[in-house]
């Protein structure tokens, strides 16, 4: 018990009285310590952060309809589940079609979209004005802006064709699951009925909505609201036969009839819509020195209203992971849907992993290199240190100390350095980390728990290695020789 | 004998003096590395991320809005502007001719099949050779361009063999479809020709290009009567990050006053380099292609900011190691400085021994440091980025400056705390 008090005392009283050296000591293990625990976070986070500035270019996963299917809104939320929330950082929907601009008889390629989704997906967009933010708004590229002299503000009014609507649908239109198909038919009195069906994920009718506003209100314009009408069309397949799958409504057999072929003739929507004509705001033109200058977006919203339809023809992704794990998302993404695919977008993700592995190799060998250096410097200022304290060992020896509790004395007091040194310099570190990852990527860092205690243990490690050369040598000298100088 | 007594110091007084001059050493070797790294990182990252392809496109002035904005199907020849092949060669002479590196034109047409089907088929440089005016020499074209196309079955097209006008490469899909295999020989009719070509590798871009067939250029002007003409020109060069000057300029280079105006157009600015490019090649538009530009422009600042944070933490933690090392060993010389007192020296005198001993020793330090911090810098310019890192002169008197720095002020409150001591207590053994 005293022997232990004593040896606490002796560590203590060493560290106290000669402050100003153990100072240096304690500083030059914490500067270590620092410079370990700052560089091995900023390390472990690199990839993340980075991967995370790669986004710029834009989406690096791509979802596609499988072929022969359709693709929806309401699908996109079930397929984006598969990829972790923290990782996605966008999904950005389109659906392409043409669109007239009857006053100036020019067509253009408009893309709908989900404008509050494209900043994310699609940085590099540089828009002068704002992106729309209610319906009846465009977007429209440079190229066309310049080419037409539409500014911001201005007004434009695009209409939607379809085109060639006198053919007949095929078969495998109308068995397509998920498919949006429209058909029309002539009803009473020469007024033509519109209806749009939604198939299921087994093409059989999930949703059925009638316009019959052409029909005789008290008859043949029920079929709209009348749900003992409407329901009999539910879950059944196409091609439906009056009387048989589907009753008619009392009083408005030729309506019945006219909604009936309707249906057996629905194509898939954007070959079936009516013509429709929208007037838009232009609210931003478009740059980006890609194709995008030739387009006119406008929200999904405007497109349904143009189209009659609410399918998409692709949803970019800009997802933050690895190629490896890219490629694992999209492979689960095309076994797990039947009507979605995922295909990566090679240019961005076979580069962003060259690139990225180049600067994590970088920031990997400067910081071995920083490390390496860093913990030599800390041991040659120990070594200096220990070894000034040679006569001391000398004056103990000569008192009857043993070579064995010299040495447990000075590693007692390296280690103990160590330790201060450590937690010192694990807080250090992590601050340093913070303040380099909040100005380089303006985002904070995660703490790395398991990094303390690992500081810690390096520092002991190398403050108790850097005492025991210069003590080993101070021991083995005959105290006489120490105690006279020299 | 101050000289005396240094060299004693220095001779007798060897290991300790050993290990001040290896920490300095230490010190100056993580300066130099880092500093040298921190200096070149800037140009290797850019080059890796030429990865991403270009980041101009040069398109004649009068280009094919027509066949995007009049719905008129592809194949139909309204595409009447071009931009001339042979003056390709002039990108290498404009002002900043250095950061261009590598270029490639693009001709495109539709071919009719031997099924009786229609694909899309571009005319471009693969490696084509160039001697330029000014005497050098260069390979351009899409082989550097498209780096992340695999050719997934026999090889590039190789311009420098002598049948390469009579090959072209398929895309993937295009090829799966049409049962296509390296080595076949397929009749491929154009608007103005016909000829029998050799598949000489089938390509997987993993986008638009897959259903597409690549050949020479020379091929496809013969094919479509368009001698010496182009479409478009891909370049890709090495940029400085956009500022606000930048960005006024893109806008309108006139406006600017004629000092932002030098100041602009010789800096590597993307849209500087676009204007020199307008400037050489007759009737084209050169814009950036933002996706490519903005990126590099995020992705190089962030990694320099990250390289100088990392670099201003090592260089502060060797600053202290030194100045620890060099108090430390001040002070456990209390014995002699007391002495020398007691004999009757100044107290500037031993200053000026004690410091002229260090700053010797440090000398020797930076000298050896700075040539093993050449050999970290090369270490790293090697292993990660496989080309060495220049020297930046602006270095040497850098790290020099610092370690003179550095050690006078770890050496200077150690000698003042030791010239406080009375020599009579120091001698006794205080």
């Amino acid at each position: 018990m005293t022997k232990r008090r004593m040896f606490l005392r002796m560590i203590t009283a060493s560290l106290l009285r000669r402050r100003s050296r153990m100072m240096i000591a304690l500083l030059s293990i914490g500067i270590g310590a620092t410079i370990l625990a700052g560089l091995v976070t900023i390390y472990v986070d690199v990839p993340r952060q980075m991967g995370a500035q790669f986004r710029s270019y834009g989406a690096n996963m791509l979802l596609l309809p499988k072929e022969g299917a359709a693709l929806n809104r309401d699908q996109l939320a079930g397929v984006l589940e598969t990829i972790p929330q923290d990782e996605l950082i966008g999904a950005t929907p389109y659906r392409y079609v043409r669109l007239d601009m009857t006053s100036r008889q020019q067509s253009f390629t408009a893309a709908g979209t989900d404008f509050s989704q494209v900043p994310k997906t699609s940085p590099y967009f540089s828009i002068e004005g704002a992106y729309p933010e209610n319906t009846r708004e465009v977007l429209v590229g440079k190229n066309i802006a310049d080419n037409i002299g539409v500014k911001t503000g201005s007004t434009m009014e695009l209409t939607y064709q379809p085109t060639d609507s006198g053919e007949q649908a095929s078969p495998e239109e109308s068995r397509t699951p998920n498919a949006e198909l429209a058909g029309s038919a002539e009803g009473f009195g020469g007024g033509t009925v519109y209806v749009t069906v939604k198939l299921d994920g087994q093409a059989a009718i999930a949703s059925l909505e009638i316009d019959a506003g052409t029909q005789t209100p008290e008859y043949g314009g029920r079929a709209a609201e009348d749900d003992n009408f409407l329901k009999q069309f539910i879950g059944k397949t196409l091609p439906l036969a009056l009387g048989e799958d589907v009753d008619a409504l009392s009083g408005a057999t030729v309506t019945s009839e006219a909604v009936v072929q309707a249906v057996n003739t629905a194509r898939k929507t954007e070959k079936a819509a009516r013509p429709q004509t929208l007037n838009f705001t232009v609210t931003g033109i478009l740059t980006t020195g890609g194709e995008e200058e030739d387009y006119v977006f406008l929200s999904l919203d405007d497109m349904k209203t143009l189209t009659g339809s609410e399918q998409l023809d692709v949803v970019e992704l800009s997802v933050s992971a690895s190629a490896e794990q890219l490629e694992a998302y999209a492979a689960a993404i095309s076994d797990e849907h039947d009507t979605v695919q995922a295909r990566l977008v090679k240019r961005v993700t076979r580069s962003e992993a060259s690139v990225l592995e180049k600067l994590t190799a970088l920031v990997f060998l400067v910081t071995l290199v920083v490390l390496l250096l860093t913990m030599i410097c800390v041991s040659t200022t120990m070594m200096a240190v220990v070894s000034e304290r040679r006569r001391e060992i000398g004056l103990r020896k000569a008192l009857g100390a043993s070579d064995g509790s010299i040495r447990a004395e000075f590693l007692g007091e390296g280690l103990f350095l160590g330790l201060l040194g450590g937690i010192l310099g694990g807080i250090l570190g992590f601050v340093f980390a913070q303040v380099v990852s909040v100005n380089v990527f303006g985002s904070s860092i995660t703490f790395q728990p398991l990094l303390l205690p690992i500081t810690m243990i390096i520092s002991m490690l190398i403050a108790a290695l850097s005492c025991l050369l210069p003590i080993k040598r101070a021991v083995a000298i005959d105290p006489a020789i120490v105690l006279k100088g020299e | 004998m101050l000289f005396r007594m240094i060299r004693g110091v220095l001779f007798h007084q060897k290991g300790k003096m050993l290990l001040i001059a290896l920490t300095i050493a230490l010190g100056a070797s993580l300066a130099t590395g880092m500093l040298n790294v921190v200096l070149g990182v800037e140009e290797k990252v850019n080059k890796e991320l030429k990865n991403y392809g270009a980041n101009i496109v040069v398109k004649p002035k009068d280009s094919s809005l027509l066949s995007d904005i009049y719905d008129v199907g592809e194949g139909a020849e309204l595409n009447t502007a071009y931009l001339r092949e042979d003056e390709l060669g002039k990108l290498k002479t404009i002002f900043w001719a250095f950061n261009i590196v590598d270029f490639t034109p693009f001709l495109d047409t539709q071919v009719t099949l031997p099924d009786g089907g229609t694909a899309g088929m571009t005319g471009s440089w693969f490696n084509h050779h160039l001697d330029l005016p000014t005497g050098e020499s260069l390979d351009a074209g899409i082989v550097g361009m498209r780096s992340w196309w695999d050719i997934t079955e026999g090889r590039w097209l190789d311009e420098k063999d002598e049948n390469a006008s009579g090959e072209v490469i398929a895309g993937a899909l295009l090829a799966q479809r049409q049962g296509w295999h390296a080595g076949d020989v397929i009749h491929l009719k154009a608007s103005h020709g016909e000829k029998d070509v050799t598949i000489a590798g089938i390509f997987d871009a993993g986008g638009d290009e897959d259903e597409q067939i690549y050949a020479t250029l020379d091929l496809v002007q013969a094919l479509t009567d368009r001698e010496n003409k182009v479409a478009s020109i891909e370049v890709s060069a090495l940029t400085t990050p956009d500022n606000e000057l930048a960005r006024r300029a893109a806008k309108n280079p006139a406006a600017l006053s004629s000092r932002d105006y030098e100041t602009w157009y010789c800096t590597a600015y993307v849209s500087a380099i676009c204007y020199q490019i307008q400037e050489v090649i007759t009737g084209s538009v050169a814009s950036a292609v933002r996706k490519v530009a903005e990126s590099e422009g995020t992705i190089l600042d962030k990694t320099k900011l990250l390289m100088i944070l990392i670099t201003a933490l090592s260089l502060v933690g060797s600053a202290l190691g030194i100045s620890n090392l060099v108090t430390a060993s001040v002070m456990e010389r209390s014995k002699e400085i007391g002495l020398l007192k007691a004999i009757g020296a100044k107290d500037r005198s031993i200053t000026g021994v004690v410091m002229t001993e260090i700053l010797i020793t440090a000398l020797l330090g930076f000298a050896a440091g700075y040539l093993l911090g050449f050999g970290f810098a090369q270490l790293i310019g090697q292993s990660v980025f496989g080309s060495s890192i220049d020297m930046d002169p602006k270095v040497a008197p850098i790290v020099a400056g610092l370690i003179a720095l550095v050690t006078i002020a770890g050496s200077l409150p150690a000698i003042r705390m030791v010239l406080r001591l009375r020599p009579a207590e120091v001698l006794h053994g205080g």
